[in-house]
Parts: structure tokens; sequence; C-alpha cells
């Protein structure tokens, strides 16, 4: 391999890798609210992505439609809080873990029926006149990802180490006992995760689609490499699953270009779920896991 | 008139009562104390007060309206505010970060934050030099310091306290004693729960001693310092009642 194809890989991992790792924040934001794992998480990067493509259609300009999909996924995060998981409250963790299982179906084959089973695209935010550096080239819309995903972070940073309400939610994860006692409604800061969560992964699923197209069942699979990137970063750790999601992408990526063989493309998914494996294997607890895994 | 009053109360785990009949009274400005063995119920009965577990019958009421409604939540708003057993700080977060949010609950009504926090440094001003230190890394005395600060932003009524002497050196336990006494002295009530029966009652106006989930005993603290049936079951061979605080209630 060449540097300049190296560059090519990495150009490509970052891509994928940044909404990885949207999808892994996602993940680990719902985690430290509640100790569950949301397995619907992929549908919400899916749905960000189509709901955009629609509200394109029907006329609005990309930001308007990245915005407005950002603000309807998030609602269908706090909606899906409120009628999924909450009246499953005493139930438990377990119990709330297998209703997003179920919900993940309920709202994949609810958007094959709104979008059918194409898969849709979505123009680039600022055309596709590819940018050279050196012999490699990039998208400018691979710039519009990279930029966005930097500002989500430093922002969710912001919020949580700034704000009030954002140090409310963090000691609502260090000992929810003791934060309402000091009138922190724990529930309100749940209904908050979703939200946030949902928006976040949507935003990620609005940025891909002008790269990858979306498609009904695309949040599976987003879904799972989310997951096994929050896993490698260390569950519960929002600047562990930021770095697990673009290290796997640009693994992912690599990985194929380093295979000899034609059609080793088809292996890249195998890769991500390989890295999983032997992240659980040596270090359960992820590269950066504060948290014990057994704590779910 | 910051009272608080609990009238035939009721509660369990499950099917398993743990209270029963408890009739309690902490009047403004007052100190009253429950002494007790492990298992008495004590902390249950704090937790009733503040609402982490709901009661099966009886009433609590704190400034002559019902807490029934009231979320736990909404109870530090009402000055009712809990310092738990353990400290429960946030260990992961900054002492000022803890000051904060023992503020929360006076986001939109409450006196100045940085006002607030500074009385607290003057009042424990090793908080004030560690203010940027993670909370978890504190030692056990100012750990105790800071639950009490954090409690204190929140601008109390009244403080329900939890074994705020568990795991603390005589020295330091005496040192938040002196303090706590000195926050009385400002007009701030207390309800304190406490293995250290002598301490305990030293500090208090009243005492009210608990078994297995009743009220058993209650008198003035000066009288129950000196009932020798007291004295033989909860002062120990050597005072302060260390004989059984190994044990987590």
């Amino acid at each position: 391999m060449t540097f300049d194809q190296f560059l090519q890989y990495v150009f490509s991992g970052v891509t994928t890798g940044s909404i990885y790792a949207l999808t892994a924040l996602g993940f680990t934001l719902i985690y430290n609210a509640t100790n569950v794992i949301n397995f619907a998480q992929g549908e919400f990067v899916m749905l960000g992505g189509l709901t955009a493509v629609s509200l394109h259609e029907a006329g609005a300009p990309l930001a308007l439609a990245f915005v407005g999909a950002v603000a309807i996924v998030a609602t269908v995060g706090v909606v899906f809080q409120l009628l999924a998981i909450r009246p499953l409250h005493s139930a438990g963790i377990l119990a709330q873990i297998i209703v997003t299982v179920g919900a993940s179906l309920a709202l994949r084959t609810g958007a094959m029926l709104i979008w059918g089973r194409e898969a849709l695209p979505l123009p680039p935010f600022t055309g596709d006149e590819p940018i050279k550096v050196s012999e490699a080239t990039i998208l400018p819309q691979t710039l519009w990802v990279l930029g966005l995903t930097l500002v989500i972070v430093v922002t969710l940073q912001l919020f949580y180490r700034r704000t009030l309400t954002g140090k409310a939610v963090r000691a609502c994860s260090v000992n929810q006992g003791a934060a309402r006692l000091m009138g922190i409604s724990y529930s309100k800061v749940v209904l908050l995760s979703f939200g946030m969560s949902a928006a976040i992964s949507a935003a990620g699923g609005v940025m891909i689609t002008p790269v990858s197209f979306m498609v009904y069942s695309s949040g599976a699979l987003i879904g799972l490499k989310g997951f096994a990137a929050a896993i490698f970063g260390g569950l519960g750790n929002p600047a562990g699953a930021v770095f697990g999601g673009l290290a796997l992408g640009i693994l992912e990526t690599l990985a194929i270009g380093a295979l000899p063989m034609s059609g080793a493309s088809g292996y890249k998914d195998a890769v991500a779920f390989l890295i999983l494996l032997i992240v659980l294997f040596v270090k359960p607890q992820g590269l950066f896991g504060g948290r014990s895994v057994e704590k779910a | 008139m910051s009272e608080l009053s609990l009238s035939q109360v009721s509660t369990g785990y499950g099917r398993i009562q743990i209270l029963h009949d408890i009739d309690l009274r902490v009047g403004d400005g007052e100190i009253v104390t429950i002494v007790g063995a492990n298992g008495a119920g004590k902390t249950t009965l704090l937790r009733v007060i503040s609402g982490l577990i709901g009661i099966w019958g009886g009433t609590v009421t704190f400034k002559g309206r019902s807490l029934s409604r009231s979320s736990v939540e909404a109870r530090a708003g009402l000055g009712l505010v809990q310092i738990p057993e353990g400290r429960q700080l946030f260990g992961s977060m900054t002492v000022e970060e803890n000051l904060e949010l023992g503020a929360y609950c006076r986001r939109r009504d409450g006196r100045p934050f940085l006002e607030k926090r500074d009385e607290v440094f003057t009042l424990f001003p090793r908080l004030g030099e560690r203010r940027r230190q993670q909370a978890g890394t504190l030692s056990g005395g100012e750990q105790q310091m800071l639950a009490i600060g954090r409690a204190l932003m929140a601008e109390p009524e009244m403080l329900l306290l939890d074994e705020p002497s568990m795991g603390l050196a005589p020295l330091l336990v005496k040192e938040i004693f002196t303090t706590l006494r000195e926050l009385n002295s400002r007009g701030l009530g207390m309800l304190l729960v406490e293995q250290d029966a002598r301490i305990a009652l030293k500090l208090a106006d009243r005492g009210m001693v608990m078994e297995r989930g009743r009220v058993v005993l209650e008198d003035k603290a000066s009288a129950l310092l000196d009932n020798p049936e007291v004295q033989a079951i909860y002062f120990g061979q050597h005072g302060g009642g260390g004989g059984s605080r190994t044990e987590n209630e």
C-alpha cells in the first residue's frame, strides 16, 4: 500500500468512523443515565437520514432538513422512552434492554412502510468536487462529517462540564439517590438523555446519507458497529466512544486495503466484530473503561 | 415555622414491616436525635421523611403541609434536606461541583451561589483549599464536611443527618459535632440518627430510643444521658457506643 492509498483509506475510514462515533455516543448517553443498552440506537441513525431525505424532497433547504430531522428523531427518542422504557422501570434493566430490541424491529418495519425498500440519497451539503490532498482525494462531505462531529462532541463536553443541567446529568450517573436528594429529577434526566442520544445519532444519519445513501435496514449494522465502538472505547466513557468509533472506522477500511484478495470489502463488517471480540477477550472494560461492565 | 411531624407512620420493604406507628416531632430550630441499634429502623425512618421510600400508613408533615404528594426531588426545595448515610458524594466530580449540585434545588429562587459557597468555605476552610479536587480523593473527615456543606447550599430549614460520625476518628467526630452545634445556634433544626448515642444526646435537645421499628423511649436528651438503662445498652463499656459500628445498617 502506498502512502497515498493509505491516506485515501484513512479519509474514507474517518467518514464512516465519525458515524460510528456518534452512534456510540448515543449508546453512552443512554447507558450512563439508565444502564440500559439501547439496541434501537442504529434506528435513530436511519430515521435521521430518511427523515432528512423526505424533508428535503418536500422542499426544505438542506440545513433546515438537517435540523428538522434531528428535532423529529429527538422527539421519537423521548416518546420511545415514555411509552416503551418508562413503564418497565420496576421490571428491571434486562426487560428494558429487550424492549429496545423489539422497538428496533418496529422502527425498521415502520420505516420500510414509509420510505420503501430503496436506498435514498441526499445531495452533499456543499458540492461533490473532490479536494486533492497529495495524491489522495477527500470529498467535501467528509470535511462536513468530521467538522460537525467535532462540533457535536465539543458541545456535549461543554454541556457536561459547564452547565448546571449537564452536571445534574453527570450526578445522576454517579449516584442517582443522592442526586434526587439534591432536588434533581431523575426521570427528567433520563428523558433528556434519550432525546439527546437520539438527536446525536440522527445527526450522524443525516451527514452520512450523501455519502452512502440510507435505506430502512441500514440501522441494524450501524447500530451494531456503534455498539462495538462504544465497547471498544470503554462503555460509559464519551471520549472513549468517539475514539472507538473513529478507530473502528479506520481499522475497517485499512483492513480491506491490506487484504490481498479481490472482493475483500465483503469482509469489512467481519473486521469490526473481530475487533469487538478481541477487545472483549483481552480487555473487557474497553480501552478507556472506568466503570465496570458487570454493573450493567 | 419549620416543624417536622410524623404521626402513626408505618412502612416496610416488600411484605416485611420495618416501622410501626412512629410518632415524632422536631420543632423549629430543635435538635432531636434517634438512637438505637443496627436494624432498629433509624435509616428507614429518615428515608421515609426524605421520600426515598413510601409509607403504608400515617402522615408526614413539614411546615404544616403534608408531604404525601411531594416527590423526593421536591422535598429539598421545601427546606428539608438529607445528608445520607455514607455521605454519598459525587466522587468523580470536584468539591465545587458538589456544592453547585447541592444548590440545584435553589437554582431559581435561591441566594447567589458564590455567596453561599464562600460561607461554606468559611465554615470549612479545608474545602476551599481543595475546591478543584475530586470529592472522592478527600479524606473521610473532609468528605463529611463536604456532605454538610453540600446540604447547606440547599438553604435548609431542617437537616436530616444519617450517621455523621460513621468511619471518622474521634477527634474529627468532635469537630463535626461542634460545627453542627454552631449551625443549630443559627436556628437550623436537625433530626440526627446516630450510633454514637452519647455524643448525639449531648448535642440534642430531645432524644428517642428506637427498637425493632418502634419508639420505646422518648425524653429530654439530658434525661436520656442519665438514664441507666440507656447507658447500659447504648453507651457500651468505654463510652461512645462504638462496639457495633463495624456493621452497616
